[in-house]
């Protein structure tokens, strides 16, 4: 191929898909390499090339929002700690400094930097995981500030020309409570840039660049001319929402106004609750997160996501709020609010915007977290995140027990049991929970759970929506609320770490989604399908869609039906 | 194994059924195309067979084997044409095969769609009973229970039943238990036991693989009857033999016990083609492209042989994107498909981006240049308007095309968007959809840990052959092969398949903690298994090939790796042997090892094949060819150059007069019947001894 003076828009449609192709093979060696099913089975990660001077230019499709939009913005940090003229080739750049990427001590970012065969420096890969642990109090919203939460590794070298930086390894080594995986996805997100970065330089070669920036430059600009346009298309003006989550010590209210200017969007998080006591704070970054992602989704989810899909948009939220918290506070549980800000956003733009949004979901993954003993007094620790039903859309019924807006992946539950001493005695559908619409809120799900060891074991709990329902947009109604039981008959609380001695089991009842438009306006067939499924009841069809379903024959009595319907 | 002479290799088609016969005592091939008949494709096949029978002169007893490939199971699924299904599982669990991993496969769509299962939530019935992780039973299967579970399905008249229980791959007791409940107090019923169709951990692939098993079996019960009966009719006494999608052959009985095997039976045909081709050429490694009128298709043959994975998603529901199908655990010759082919369509999109597929035109209304109504421009349209397609030759002049709508669709819907002509456009269309291909070719390549620039292309189906080149010079191969008798490959691939089948145990746990004892017997087990399917078929005991695989992967890794074990029966002895593979393998795949980290196993397989059949592909052309290369030319035409930005007139070659031996240089057009060679550059073309062109650089 000549030369690539001017990229037209066909060129750069290729160089464009290869590069997606690059840094899907980051992300694909990330996943096979991992030693956890946090990063191999849940996807719990990010990938993504950036040019020299820490534009994200693109990202895998694999992978989590809060991660990949962190990550965008995270670069510049440690650009500002070890500029690129300090770089060589070799060195391997890590943190977890929660301010300044995912939000908690638990991501670990590693940023490697790219060079060319002559030494020069072409750009930089980087990676996001969820770590196992990362020693503290473990993963849980009752720490009282950051150091209570694990180690805080600040942006330092992990590799120096090559070198692996033994002391920080062993460092992080010495402060986890299952080191081997730790350590182990460490080195899988270094391999993941190196594979990353040995494609780049491939392509790079093969399309005779010799540097990213006219590609990068030429990508960004049309993504952000085509969010702007995006944007444009919205009528001028202030769009408020509020929402409330249960929270810890209090409830916690989230209040954002979308101010729309020509083709600029500012988005207000104040009048949102002050920060937290305990480990549920969002910073700043993560608050950027998934506020651009939420906006991204309804006004342009066919733009790529990079820098300049970012720029029309302004994220601010006063500091010292539950959105903006400063270190020291705690914030290992930031992604409970975080997954609920794209429901206050959408909740703002359904009037304006009611075919481009879904209703407000179960909103946080149920992040599970067991622990205990084992016969021989080591510590057995696992994670694996679950989670409740989304949204209904104008347009069809909201998905059951599916992760939104959090973009990861369950784990089978054969694969929780051969893993570690755990029992899973159901998961299914919680019948009723979707919220009722012309079209229905997704469904969540039941789940017990308990030990088999023979051991007391600790649980923690990250959850929400015990209090405040998924809404439903366009008279659609909420979905259920969520309920957590023990196998005593205790109701507990949605957060906070609790001991329960060896044959406890838990009962989750995860949330339901909203639904769409008035449930009187649900075509009554469909409602009888959902009866005859189970997934709504025969007293929820009538009390709730206003449908008599005869309850031998599950058939509508439709004249029972009009009836009841006037 | 008898001495008849005579093997059928039968492929039905969307438009054409293709029968194939080779005579190995004559050396020759007769090959008949009959139109597929939809609604009961044997009648079809009848006819084609009665057809070679004829004109080889053979009565149907000289027919030593029938193989045949459908792609019936596939329809099947994406027509949920199946039977009335239920399943039954353990409590708790039935809503696995829906929630899946509750993940979405579009992160910024929220419109997307979910696959849905194969049985709808009334039918998914559990059972009070466990196994535990270790294949502890913690609760026995209660015969009443399933008594019940049969009342009910016979009072809404269901009688096909999955049997998919927790933990049943490591230990099937409990399954196997309501499975022979089943066959005594229901022999009507049709049952799958997930613990024999997929025995592997994660129970949303193992449940979604055993009801799209048991779905499609008396659908594909009654059409293998049917085929058999018509095949008897023309009095052929020999089995008939199925192609599985691992490109192996197995036995009508197996078809019918495990279809699911069979979803990819067609391309797996081709791919396998390929690898005959390339062993013969003396190419152990090729990269097999398939370009269709929806799909494109790539495939890596290394050192003669397509790569078996064990994932494969069926029926995709939303813009063919990964996750939105159903997913099936079964071997399938590893290869990627993408929505590129002859009838994708090309658009503007928000960023003002060429973009290309994956919708496709289909063939109704089809490309702009059918003339059936199509207004949105098309790859081929493009191909049309670039002079690589003759609009007087399509199909060998059965269609003709509109050049002039064509025009005016790229100029309308492509070119006055990006501020270009016409063929500039199509110019663009040719190029985008080429380097998509590519890219999935070369995604596919690397993910194998590959080098794709390292691999000969080798073209087929209808549009690959005009595609090829191009694809080709973009993965920089070192040459593209397109072989004679593109039209009936998948019959070839059927003709040279060794009959093979797989088997799979889980048995999984640290090196330092298996059971070697217990693995032993598992192996043995499974080739006992193998060998009697192979020795009922007729194959000798020294004939047959075992090939033992171990899953593997570093300890807490959740990715396993396969290793092939060599010649040895896994043991505690062979343990060390059994580590440095692994090691290599990893080595290979990730660049570094981490060597000390203790080893785990996930499943253990064995792969026990038959030796494969020759086919003399050089009889596969029965034309006489021209005495030169002049004289095999029929004309000349103008097409797109992209060094010179514009047309020129270049030759235009008959395929079929073509004889080894000849050369000639590009730029130049080579037709067929059902596809065109295009070489747009001053490659060189040579024809080699089977007649295949080969073109490389000049």
């Amino acid at each position: 191929m000549s030369k690539t003076t001017k990229l037209d828009p066909i060129t750069l449609e290729i160089l464009w898909n290869r590069l997606i192709a690059v840094v899907n093979e980051q992300a694909a060696a990330l996943m096979r390499t991992s030693f956890t099913t946090i990063v191999r089975e849940s996807g719990d990660l990010s990938a993504g090339v950036f040019d020299t001077r820490g534009n994200m230019i693109a990202q895998a499709v694999t992978g989590t929002p809060g991660h990949i939009n962190a990550m965008a913005t995270c670069i510049h940090y440690f650009l500002a700690e070890y500029p690129a003229d300090t770089l060589q080739p070799g060195d391997v750049l890590i943190t977890n400094d929660p301010q300044k990427t995912s939000g908690h001590l638990h991501d670990f970012t590693v940023i490697t930097p790219i060079f060319s065969g002559d030494g020069l420096l072409v750009g930089f890969f980087g990676n996001t995981c969820h770590a196992l642990d990362i020693g503290g109090r473990g993963m849980g919203t009752d720490a009282r500030s950051v150091y209570e939460e694990g180690l805080f590794v600040p942006i330092t070298r992990l590799y120096m020309a090559g070198e692996e930086n033994r002391e920080l390894f062993k460092l992080i080594a010495a402060n986890c409570r299952a080191p081997e995986p730790v350590i182990g996805d460490i080195h899988a997100q270094v391999v993941a840039n190196d594979v990353g970065g040995q494609y780049l330089l491939q392509f790079m070669e093969e399309f005779e660049l010799e540097t990213l920036e006219p590609l990068a430059d030429e990508i960004i600009s049309r993504s952000e001319n085509a969010m702007r346009e995006a944007i444009a298309k919205l009528p001028d003006g202030d769009y408020s929402n509020e929402v409330f989550s249960d929270g810890y010590e209090a409830p916690v209210k989230l209040a954002v106004t979308i101010r729309k200017r020509g083709d600029e969007l500012e988005v207000d998080w104040a009048g949102s609750s002050p920060e937290s006591g305990y480990g549920i704070n969002v910073v700043l970054n993560y608050t950027h997160a998934y506020t651009t992602y939420a906006l991204k989704c309804a006004l342009a989810p066919e733009v790529p996501n990079n820098e300049g899909s970012f720029r029309p948009v302004r994220v601010v939220a006063p500091e010292r709020s539950i959105l903006n918290a400063q270190h020291p506070a705690p914030v290992c549980g930031r992604h409970i609010l975080g997954h609920f800000l794209p429901g206050a956003i959408f909740g703002a733009l359904a009037e304006a915007l009611p075919e481009r949004v879904l209703a407000e979901g179960a909103a946080n993954i149920w992040s599970m977290q067991l622990s205990g003993k084992q016969d021989d007094g080591s510590l057995w620790t696992y994670v694996w995140f679950s989670t409740g039903g989304t949204g209904a859309r104008p347009t069809t019924d909201g998905i059951s027990s599916t992760a939104f807006p959090s973009g990861i992946s369950g784990v089978p539950a054969e694969v929780i049991e051969s893993l570690a001493p755990i029992h899973i005695f159901k998961r299914e559908y919680r019948t009723d929970s979707g919220g009722p619409g012309k079209f229905r809120g997704g469904l969540g799900q039941t789940m017990d759970v308990g030990v088999t060891n023979g051991h007391p074991w600790t649980f923690s709990a990250l959850f929400d929506r015990t209090r405040y329902p998924a809404a439903g947009y366009a008279g659609g109604e909420p979905g259920a609320l969520a309920h957590i039981e023990l196998s005593d008959g205790t109701v507990i609380d949605q957060k906070g770490m609790r001991e329960f001695p060896p044959d406890m089991r838990i009962s989750l009842g995860l949330p339901g989604g909203g639904g769409f438009f008035s449930p009187a306006e649900r075509d009554p067939e469909a409602v009888a399908e959902d009866v005859v499924d189970g997934l709504v009841s025969v007293e929820a069809a009538r009390d709730r869609y206003g449908v008599v379903i005869d309850p031998k024959t599950l058939e509508v009595d439709t004249d029972a039906t009009a009836k009841l319907r006037e | 194994m008898s001495n008849r002479p005579v093997r059928v290799g039968v492929d039905i088609g969307g438009t054409f059924t293709d029968v194939l016969l080779f005579d190995a005592d004559q050396r020759r091939f007769v090959i008949d195309k009959v139109l597929t008949t939809p609604d009961e494709p044997s009648l079809a096949v009848g006819d084609g067979v009665e057809a070679v029978l004829s004109a080889g002169e053979h009565e149907g007893r000289d027919v030593d084997r029938v193989i045949h490939g459908t792609t019936l199971v596939t329809n099947a699924l994406i027509e949920r044409r199946g039977s009335p299904t239920a399943l039954i599982t353990t409590r708790g669990f039935r809503d696995a095969v829906q929630m899946g991993r509750e993940h979405r496969y579009d992160l910024y769509d929220i419109f997307l769609e979910m696959p849905e299962p194969l049985v709808r939530r009334r039918w998914r019935l559990e059972l009070d009973e466990r196994t535990a992780a270790d294949g502890t039973v913690l609760k026995n299967v209660d015969p009443d229970d399933v008594a019940a579970l049969v009342e009910e399905l016979r009072g809404a008249g269901i009688d096909a039943v999955g049997v998919a229980l927790l933990h049943s791959y490591r230990n099937p007791e409990n399954e196997q238990r309501v499975g022979e409940i089943l066959a005594e107090i229901a022999p009507e019923m049709t049952v799958s036991l997930s613990s024999s169709v997929a025995p592997e951990i994660r129970e949303y692939e193992r449940v979604s693989t055993t009801l799209a098993n048991v779905y499609v079996r008396p659908v594909i019960d009654r059409y293998l009857a049917l085929l058999s009966d018509v095949l008897r009719e023309q009095g052929i006494e020999a089995e008939l033999l199925i192609m599985l999608s691992s490109g192996g052959i197995c036995t009508v009985e197996t078809a019918r016990s495990y279809p699911i095997r069979l979803v990819e039976s067609g391309p797996a045909a081709g791919a396998l083609a390929a690898s005959r081709y390339g062993n013969e050429l003396g190419l152990s490694d090729l990269l097999s492209f398939d370009m269709g009128g929806t799909t494109a298709k790539a495939c890596l043959i290394d050192n003669g042989e397509p790569t078996i994975s064990t994932e494969f998603e069926v029926s995709r529901v939303y813009r063919f994107k990964k996750g939105s199908g159903l997913p099936v655990k079964v071997p399938v010759i590893e290869m990627i498909e993408i929505g590129a082919g002859g009838g994708s369509i090309a658009s503007i999109d928000s960023l003002g981006l060429l973009k290309v597929g994956p919708q496709s035109a289909g063939s109704d209304p089809g490309p702009v240049c059918y003339g059936r109504g199509g207004i949105q421009p098309t790859v081929t349209d493009a191909d049309l308007l670039l002079g690589y397609l003759d609009p007087d030759f399509f199909l060998g002049g059965s269609m003709a095309l509109d050049l002039s709508q064509t025009r005016q669709a790229i100029q309308h819907e492509v070119a006055d968007h990006l501020g270009i002509d016409a063929i500039e456009a199509a110019w663009g269309i040719h190029k985008v959809v080429n380097e998509n291909m590519a890219n999935a070719a070369r995604v596919h390549a690397v993910e194998q840990g590959k080098d794709p620039r390292a691999y000969p292309v080798f073209a087929f189906g209808g549009a690959g052959p005009v595609h090829a080149w191009g694809v080709a010079q973009i993965l920089n191969a070192p040459e593209v092969i397109v072989p004679i008798g593109a039209g009936v490959l998948s019959t070839v691939g059927f003709l040279s398949a060794p009959l093979a089948f797989d088997f799979v145990r889980s048995l999984n746990g640290l090196l330092d903690d298996i059971d070697w004892q217990e693995l032993q017997r598992l192996v043995l087990e499974m080739e006992d298994e193998g060998r009697q399917i192979l020795s009922d078929a007729g194959i000798p005991e020294d004939q047959m090939i075992f090939t033992r695989v171990a899953e593997l992967r570093y300890a807490g890794q959740g990715h396993e790796i396969s290793v092939d074990l060599g010649p040895d029966r896994p043991s505690r002895e062979t343990r060390a042997d059994i580590e440095a593979r692994f090691d290599a393998e990893y080595r290979r795949l990730f660049q570094r090892s981490a060597p000390g980290n203790p080893i785990e196993a996930v499943n253990w397989r064995v792969l026990v094949s038959g030796p494969a059949p020759t086919v003399p592909l050089e009889l596969l052309s029965t034309v006489e060819p021209a005495a030169s290369v002049e004289q095999a030319q029929k004309g000349t035409r103008e097409i797109y150059l992209p060094q010179e930005k514009g047309f020129r007139e270049v030759p235009v070659f008959d395929r079929y007069r073509l004889g080894p031996g000849m050369s000639f240089a590009g730029p130049a057009i080579i037709e067929e019947r059902e596809s065109t060679a295009v070489v747009n550059t001053e490659a060189l073309i040579e024809i080699d001894r089977l007649r295949n062109l080969r073109i490389s650089d000049n």
